[in-house]
């Protein structure tokens, strides 16, 4: 416990340093400012955002993309209450119920509750990630190559069985991502993998040309392929951001019960916000009394995804620096993002870069310190930004991308890339594939091999190492319990119910 | 499907359908191109042995999502738009080509330009300043606040 406390300490006065409080700001900014627009994903952000840490020091890089996470889920809500469009896949839910209370002019109740939720979790889940860091990396001591490969299994698993849709298209997409992942000169032995003697693929495809290419030139062409409804921003004023004492005890156990939920399935791999936001919305409407008050503007409805939502965003980075695996697409660039500085996530963060692990978790809370007064006082100002007409934001949001991509190598090979991934994208969205479990996997994919040729060499060849050693067992039984689940056509019905409502 | 009529058979779901087949395309692409390389010896993986594992399965599963297309009922593909994309492709060309012989600053203003004619909103002067606005932007925040090496101006 005084451990913990100690460890605390260390990273409050990390996260203190005048530059890192500057840099959790900007995050904190910027995470609200893509949260409050809609059109731009958080994924695309951070992809497009991991130039610029270039220069920055990794503590600072780090703190800065978090922020970013975790901000949008904040800024996320502002539009949904207002606008009734989702700023962040993340608050479509929020929708429904939040704009209604806008409409009963209760616009600022349902800014300031979504505010205290989002904070309330944001507290709870840094601590979470606080306490649960330290017994993870023990456990992670004890994982050999196939347990390490078991586990990648059960976390490609979790994405397919979370995912919207076909679960059949989301093996694909994992697979199709495994297999990009492998373009590129082999680690081991040198040798040039699929590259067409193209010189500048012998370093594998980019990470980040894959993710802008799907997520942020994909997300603009389809955007552009929409026919322009017009937003129309709540006009009435932003009044009694308090919420009445009756608002915060009705809200107060979903915002319990969100957090839960939110915290569970961030940690899970292949979990993250948008999943949970949902998951709480569903189950906060099966438990309540009264359930024909959802959609009507009641105030749980808002209270839970939104507590959900910002617990998930924290909690997901548990797995990623105690594992060092990423259970989602943000947390996948992440993983470049440390890359990118020389920082390789894993259990040997914590031992070998104290000041890193636990400053990034104190920014945490100090970030989501800020986010309320960003969010709650200046509403004002995020409300004036969502008249800025897409026409205009869009251009600047590519123009943005090709120098980001310009600047990771200097390479024009990396821009014509991303776009080569924009069509490519597009053309999954008209086949209802998601890009989601292709990007997860592809980050996953060099290290799954890795684990996988070890395990296999150290087991001389036995395949039946995965089923026999118990950690790595339990992890297939799991996964394989898991996929069998979401194949039974019943229980995929229910799940896609659950997106329905 | 006028072609496809004596044998019976129909594309029940088009997306399913030419979803996979062109999974199954990508697959077989990737295992010819693996195919000369080692595979497992004395169980030490190859350089081939998981490209292949991989585009393998995938092969599997998408012919089994074609196949499914084929049997069962499902949406139409959406008609792809052309205006939007044509124009965002252009300009991301227009700023992989421009960049290094004229500088960011005109590969920023003309990038910005392209992209915008993908709009059916657009308006031209609101464009040439906005455009003008970002370009000032981004040379302030890469070139002068991150000071990345980037050359701003035509190289004569």
């Amino acid at each position: 416990m005084f451990e913990l406390l100690d460890n605390l300490a260390l990273g409050f006065s990390v996260a203190f340093n005048p530059v890192n409080l500057l840099f959790c700001l900007i995050g904190a900014l910027v995470g609200t400012l893509v949260g409050v627009l809609p059109g731009i994903g958080t994924v695309a952000t951070v992809a497009m955002l991991l130039p610029i840490t270039f220069g920055l020091s990794p503590v600072g890089a780090l703190i800065m993309l978090a922020g970013i996470y975790y901000g949008a889920q904040y800024g996320g809500s502002t539009t949904s209450v207002l606008v009734n469009i989702p700023g962040e896949a993340t608050s479509v839910v929020t929708c429904l119920d939040g704009h209604q209370m806008a409409r009963q002019g209760r616009a600022g109740a349902a800014l300031a509750i979504a505010a205290i939720a989002s904070f309330f979790a944001g507290c709870v889940s840094t601590l979470l990630v606080a306490a649960l860091g330290k017994p993870l990396t023990g456990l992670a001591l004890l994982f050999g190559p196939a347990e390490y490969f078991a586990l990648m299994v059960l976390g490609l698993i979790f994405a397919v069985v979370l995912a919207r849709g076909s679960v059949g298209k989301a093996i694909a997409m994992i697979l199709l991502g495994l297999m990009l992942s492998m373009v590129g000169a082999d680690l081991e032995t040198g040798v040039n993998r699929m590259t067409f003697g193209v010189l500048e693929l012998s370093d594998g495809i980019g990470f980040a040309n894959v993710a802008m290419g799907v997520f942020g030139f994909a997300e603009i062409i389809r955007n552009l392929s929409l026919s322009s409804e017009g937003r129309e921003v709540l006009n009435a004023k932003v009044s009694g951001l308090m919420p009445t004492r009756k608002d915060l005890l009705t809200s107060a156990p979903a915002i319990g019960r969100g957090t839960l939920i939110g915290s569970l399935l961030g940690i899970l791999p292949g979990g993250g916000a948008v999943i949970a936001s949902f998951a709480a919305y569903t189950f906060e409407k099966r438990i309540s009394k009264n359930p024909s008050r959802f959609g009507r503007g009641a105030i749980e409805g808002v209270a839970a995804p939104e507590s959900a939502n910002n617990a998930a965003a924290q909690t997901s980075f548990i797995p990623l620096l105690t594992l060092g695996i990423p259970p989602n697409a943000v947390m996948a660039l992440m993983v470049g993002a440390m890359t990118i500085h020389g920082i390789v996530p894993g259990p040997q963060v914590m031992t070998k870069q104290p000041d890193l692990f636990w400053g990034m978790i104190a920014s945490m809370w100090l970030g989501n310190l800020m986010l309320v007064i960003i969010n709650l006082p200046l509403v004002g100002i995020w409300v004036s930004l969502l008249r800025v007409p897409y026409r205009l934001l869009f251009p600047s949001i590519i123009v943005f991308c090709c120098i980001g991509i310009y600047s990771i190598n200097n390479s024009t090979t990396d821009v014509l890339m991303s776009a080569a991934f924009g069509v490519f994208g597009y053309w999954l969205s008209k086949h209802e594939f998601e890009p989601a479990p292709l990007v997860l996997a592809f980050v996953l994919g060099p290290l799954m091999e890795e684990n996988l040729r070890r395990a296999m060499l150290i087991a001389r060849g036995d395949v039946s190492v995965f089923f026999t050693r118990p950690i790595s067992a339990g992890l297939i039984a799991v996964a394989a319990f898991l996929l069998v689940l979401a194949i039974l056509p019943m229980i995929r019905k229910r799940r896609d119910e659950v997106f329905v409502e | 499907m006028a072609g496809w009529g004596r044998l019976a058979v129909r594309v029940r779901n088009p997306q399913n359908f030419y979803g996979g087949l062109a999974l199954v395309g990508l697959a077989a692409i990737a295992l010819i191109a693996t195919a000369e390389l080692a595979g497992i010896e004395d169980a030490r993986f190859g350089a081939g042995t998981a490209p292949r594992i991989f585009a393998g399965l995938l092969a599997l599963v998408g012919a089994g999502i074609a196949l499914a297309g084929l049997l069962i009922d499902g949406p139409r593909i959406e008609r792809f738009a052309f205006r939007g994309p044509a124009f965002v492709i252009a300009a991301i060309l227009a700023f992989a080509m421009l960049v290094r012989p004229l500088g960011l600053l005109i590969a920023t203003y003309v990038t910005f330009m392209v992209a915008i004619m993908g709009s059916n909103e657009m308006r031209w002067i609101e464009s040439l300043i906005a455009a003008a606005a970002m370009t000032a932007f981004c040379i302030g925040l890469f070139v002068y606040l991150l000071k990345l090496p980037f050359q701003l101006f035509p190289a004569f």
